[in-house]
């Protein structure tokens, strides 16, 4: 999908100023403005996951929170550990593939049986998945249970000082832009055509002579693992994992962000996330019932612009 | 010597309603068998039972001597034998070329590379060009299916369907909806197809069926009620009654 000429410049605009962002935050005297932006990073990450998913193949997952999640406890569980494990437990090196590659371990599980089902029955037996996660961790009290589990220093990065936040923000910058460079060639390579022709029609595809089944489970993976490394991310940013960020609400906060920012497109899901952590942000100072308010707009969104914020953006 | 295609008492209910009621078909290379017969005579659905979207309740399918009762549809395909649809299947956002470029994609195989770009890869875009080019759909290419006309996209639906490279096609009303020349132009069409695969052709034009049948099945109710030549066919007092009286 190509970018309309009004697209790039949004595009570069808003890069330049999230690059920008410490410098911005210092002039202004607000400092929590990085953390906002850190937050706003890795939740688009999380996001332009699950438009692979959703957007692309046409798979609402409603259980992404799941792989966020675990990507989460991962880092804090080998934390906790690190006495018994080694020094490495601490490492980002060491921990943040980890992070990865559990989640994408158990979404070719779970993906293989829920990739059973479509529709409605697909979106539910995620959702029951990802509850499954939340009532474990809820009942692993080693892991501080409902109370969450605390991270008592950031994972170990060469170079960067564990309590610079300004260097963090760059690196969930950086991690941000990676992943998206990677999205968006896998959507423009074979397999990601593959991905979008099941999502338009899978029937077709299938008198084609293409089985759907394995690219489909792929998507899920790629997209599981790619939420692990923004659970890294998170449980880094806030020192803090609870079983709130595996809860249903979380894969529907999502979920809402993609459709936001337009299904489909990628950069509707970095949109649609950031706009979501800053309305969380400036909501929540009005009010405590903030989704109260909430829910108009993306009533508003969904109705004036059906291709989300982005697609808007795009014209035509 | 075996008929390409040779299905023998298929049979498929929808609770009461028997659709397909022991039906025996053969379809031998390099022709044209039309498949005929009333609204509701269970023509679609022994299409979808031969091209395994639908699973039979008895009965069997052979393509070239080899079951295939039992694979499922893209196995199918691989084994050469592919379908249209009656209503239109085609990804209906991307363009022309790019529909076909798919299908010579999964054709090739080597679906599961993450990183070169498929959409300037001339392995695709070549095959994918000629074969519009043989359903008259070249100067089509870059437009989106959905902004294609009804016969266009027929002419796209068939472009497909053949870029399989498929020994037997399965064609379910490709006139379906097209005026009077689109029809005469999709009969020349098929009628140069028959050189290189056999088709059973699914097909309420009249004046197709009896231009390019070699043989003609007649259905009705889920039975096969005549099959024979065109000229038996045409004589026959059962078909006119059921069928061709009514036209
Ligand atoms: N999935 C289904 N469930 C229940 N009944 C079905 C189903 N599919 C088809 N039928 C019924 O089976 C019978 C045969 O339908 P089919 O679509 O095969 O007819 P057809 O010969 O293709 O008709 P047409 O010429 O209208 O396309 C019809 O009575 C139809 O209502
Ligand atoms: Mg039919």
């Amino acid at each position: 999908m190509r970018e309309s000429p009004r697209q790039i410049i949004v595009l570069a605009i808003s890069f330049a100023l999230l690059a920008a962002l410490p410098w911005i935050a210092g002039a202004v005297g607000r400092p929590d403005f990085v953390t906002l932006g850190s937050q706003a990073c890795v939740m688009a990450i999380a996001a332009a996951s699950l438009d692979l998913l959703m957007g692309r193949t046409g798979l609402p997952s409603f259980g992404h929170a799941a792989w966020l999640g675990l990507g989460a406890y991962t880092v804090g569980i080998l934390a906790f550990h690190a006495r018994d494990l080694g020094p490495w437990a601490l490492q980002a090196w060491a921990v943040w593939p980890l992070a990865v590659l559990v989640p994408a371990a158990l979404a070719a599980v779970i993906g293989a049986l829920c990739l059973r089902t479509s529709g409605i029955s697909f979106i539910m037996i995620t959702l029951a998945f990802a509850q499954m996660f939340f009532f474990l961790f809820v009942a692993l009290k080693t892991y501080g249970g409902d109370d969450g589990l605390t991270l008592r220093r950031r994972s170990t990065i060469p170079g960067i000082a564990p309590r610079d936040d300004v260097a963090f923000f760059y690196v969930c910058l950086v991690a941000l832009v990676l992943v998206l460079l990677l999205l968006r060639r896998v959507a423009a390579s074979r397999f990601g055509t593959v991905l979008d022709g099941i999502r338009q029609n899978e029937r077709r595809m299938m008198a084609m002579g293409l089985a759907p089944f394995p690219y489909k489970l792929a998507a899920f993976v790629l997209s599981a693992a790619i939420a692990g490394l923004a659970g890294a991310l998170h449980v880094n940013l806030f020192r803090f994992a609870s079983p709130d960020v595996l809860h249903w609400t979380m894969s529907g906060e999502l979920m809402v962000m993609v459709v936001l920012g337009g299904l489909g497109s990628l950069w509707g899901a970095v949109f649609g996330a950031a706009a979501m952590v800053v309305l969380h942000a400036v909501l929540a100072q009005w009010t405590e019932h903030w989704q109260i308010v909430l829910g108009p707009i993306l009533v508003a969104v969904v109705l004036l612009a059906r291709r989300g914020v982005w697609g808007a953006l795009g014209g035509k | 010597m075996s008929a390409l295609l040779e299905v023998r008492g298929l049979a498929k209910r929808f609770g009461g309603l028997v659709a397909t009621d022991g039906l025996n078909l053969d379809v031998q290379a390099g022709e044209i068998h039309a498949l005929i017969g009333p609204n509701g005579a269970g023509k679609t659905t022994a299409i979808a039972q031969i091209a395994g979207e639908l699973r039979p309740d008895a009965g069997t399918i052979r393509l070239a001597g080899q079951d295939v009762t039992a694979l499922p549809v893209p196995a199918r395909v691989k084994a050469g034998m592919t379908r249209s649809f009656q209503i239109t299947q085609v990804l209906m956002q991307s363009t022309a070329l790019a529909n076909v470029a798919m299908v010579e994609q999964v054709r090739q195989g080597h679906s599961f590379r993450l990183w070169r770009p498929a959409a300037r890869d001339e392995r695709l875009l070549a095959p994918a060009r000629a074969m519009l080019q043989r359903v008259g759909l070249a100067a089509r290419a870059d437009v989106a299916a959905e902004d294609l006309s009804h016969g266009e996209r027929r002419q796209l639906e068939l472009a497909m369907a053949l870029a399989t490279h498929p020994r037997l096609l399965l064609l379910d009303e490709p006139m379906a909806g097209l005026g009077a020349t689109e029809s005469a132009a999709m009969t020349a069409l098929l009628a140069a197809l028959k050189q290189e695969v056999a088709i059973l052709l699914v097909e309420h034009d009249m004046d197709a069926v009896f231009a390019l049948a070699d043989r003609i099945t007649v259905l009705e109710g889920g039975r096969v009620i005549a099959s024979g030549a065109p000229d038996a066919i045409r004589a026959d007092p059962a078909v006119r009654e059921a069928y061709l009286g009514a036209a």
